[in-house]
């Protein structure tokens, strides 16, 4: 008797190891298939702080360090042995040159003393591919359980210190389009430098959430980018956070010019809503414009919690249903890259070849390179 | 020096595409502001005027970026804010001689190296949450390649 179409056995599911080590985090994840086997992450932060941001030269260094121990956890977490895994997969883009080239070149490495095929994965797809991981492998206590993959097609939105990215996504393999993106600022870095204007330490998103507490975010009325009429036809989904950094900075300097004390809590809090209207209003809004009933979030600024509340109030009015994976899924790490790759290899798709490099402005319209 | 007024964004990156004919490999320019003076929005004229890739956006997360351009010269875009010194600036390997090289907050960290410096000023006062205001910019040529640069930048 014919086996039925599109069921695939989970035994038959591929094993994959995937690395990613495009900015500070040194990530390996095992999968097989959508199961999360394995999610370690080592992160360097520690060690950017005192340039008040990300060095890649200094994460790119650090990523050579963690790399092999965190292969090793990975691999005893998951308890397999690497001879065992049927495919590599790695970050080769959009990230930091020199960051990306550590994970590119282990995975090569990997591949060839193997003799495993290599899949050549995008960042911001991983970020959409951590959706699919639906058990935790227990790292930070959060069962991640969330009922099997996303429908699609889907609307993505990806916050981090690097990124802010709008996705239409409708297959993770090989058709997601680009919405909108920032023109200036990333949403993450927007927190870093109103930290900065505010005397906060790096990195910014959880300082001014702690200076936020008890501040009143009707506060101050701080520009909402990229939202006036005009703006509609050619910037609809992007975003801008530079002139709302300006307002910030305009506010504090007025405020110590006439002698007063910068009213830290309304003014964070103020900025944070600012941010969080303009990300989640317009993701809802292309939500409602592709009459596509579902959103998922990703990235690092996700760690914030009135971004997940507002998110979580509008996705509700709007009938929208809304998948936040759990953190440790949310900011960067390898899994979500493996399950990437795991997809790709169950559609078919041939392996990157071993001549591929890192690039760091991959678009996001290339899934794999 | 040239003084000017720069009454908004638009006006801001319709300066940046000026100085853009007069780049070419090899060439710095230096800019320094406070945060949101508009330096990259002056970086983001000059590299659609120079038909760089998109988009042009702030260099501070990634430290540096390269855009190629259509004339084969890459364009350079630094943010030098989170480097103490000009060793940290060299540790970024940029191709100083093949590319054109923009650095925000360059101040106190470009040694001696000929240069056109863009300072910009956002004046203090008015409503800071009303429409942006005008920024003052001046405009000086440092070192011999530049000695020209005032009537360069005549109308």
């Amino acid at each position: 008797m014919a086996e039925p179409v599109g069921v695939s056995a989970p035994v038959g599911a591929p094993l994959v190891l995937g690395i990613e080590t495009s900015c500070d985090e040194t990530g390996v994840g095992i999968v097989r298939g959508d199961r999360l086997l394995a999610n370690v992450i080592a992160s360097s932060m520690d060690e950017h702080a005192r340039y008040g941001g990300v060095v890649p030269e200094v994460a790119a260094r650090a990523h050579l360090e963690a790399l092999t121990p965190a292969l090793d956890a990975a691999l005893a977490r998951a308890g397999i042995a690497l001879p065992e895994v049927d495919a590599i997969a790695v970050t080769s883009g959009p990230g930091l040159a020199g960051a990306l080239m550590v994970g590119v070149g282990a995975a090569k490495a990997l591949a060839v003393a193997l003799g495993k095929p290599l899949y050549a994965v995008n960042h911001l797809v991983g970020h959409v591919g951590a959706d699919l991981l639906t058990s935790s492998d227990g790292d930070d206590g959060e069962t991640g359980e969330t009922g099997g993959p996303l429908e699609l097609p889907a609307i993505a939105l990806l916050v981090s210190g690097g990124h802010t990215s709008l996705l239409l996504v409708r297959s993770l393999t090989d058709d997601v389009e680009l919405l909108g993106e920032t023109v200036d600022d990333a949403a993450g870095e927007a927190f870093d430098k109103v930290a900065r204007l505010l005397g906060l330490p790096y990195p910014g998103g959880p300082e001014i959430d702690r200076a936020a507490a008890g501040g009143d975010p009707a506060a101050i009325a701080f520009p909402r980018g990229l939202t006036a009429a005009k703006d509609q036809e050619r910037h609809r989904y992007d975003f801008s956070f530079s002139g709302l950094k300006t307002a910030v900075a305009r506010y504090v300097e007025a405020e110590r010019d006439a002698g007063r004390p910068v009213p830290v809590a309304d003014v964070a809090a103020s900025f944070r809503e600012a941010v969080v209207d303009v990300l989640t209003a317009k993701a809802i809004r292309a939500c409602a414009d592709h009459g596509i009933p579902r959103l998922l979030l990703g990235g690092g600024v996700v760690a914030n919690a009135r971004l997940r509340e507002l998110a979580t109030a509008r996705a509700t009015d709007a009938g929208v249903l809304l998948r936040i994976p759990p953190l440790a899924l949310c900011t960067d790490n390898g899994a979500m890259i493996a399950a990437v790759a795991a997809r790709l290899i169950a559609a078919g798709h041939a392996p990157s070849s071993l001549g591929v490099g890192a690039d760091s402005t991959l678009p996001v319209t290339v899934v794999q390179a | 020096m040239i003084e000017l007024v720069v009454p908004d964004a638009a006006a801001m990156e319709a300066l940046g595409a000026r100085l853009a004919p007069l780049l070419r490999a090899g060439d710095l320019v230096q800019l320094d502001g406070e945060l949101g003076a508009g330096k990259t929005t002056l970086t983001r004229g000059l590299g659609a005027a120079l038909g760089a890739r998109e988009p042009v956006t702030s260099p501070t997360f990634v430290l540096a970026r390269e855009h190629p351009t259509a004339s084969g010269t890459p364009l350079v875009h630094v943010d030098a804010y989170r480097l103490a010194s000009a060793a940290e600036l060299d540790d970024l390997d940029l191709d100083w001689d093949g590319a054109i090289v923009v650095v925000e907050w360059g101040a106190g960290k470009l040694a001696d190296a000929d240069r056109i410096e863009v300072a910009i000023e956002r004046p203090a006062g008015g409503d800071p949450l009303a429409e942006d205001a005008p920024r003052h910019v001046r405009v000086t040529g440092v070192g011999e390649r530049w000695a020209g640069l005032v009537s360069l930048l005549a109308p």
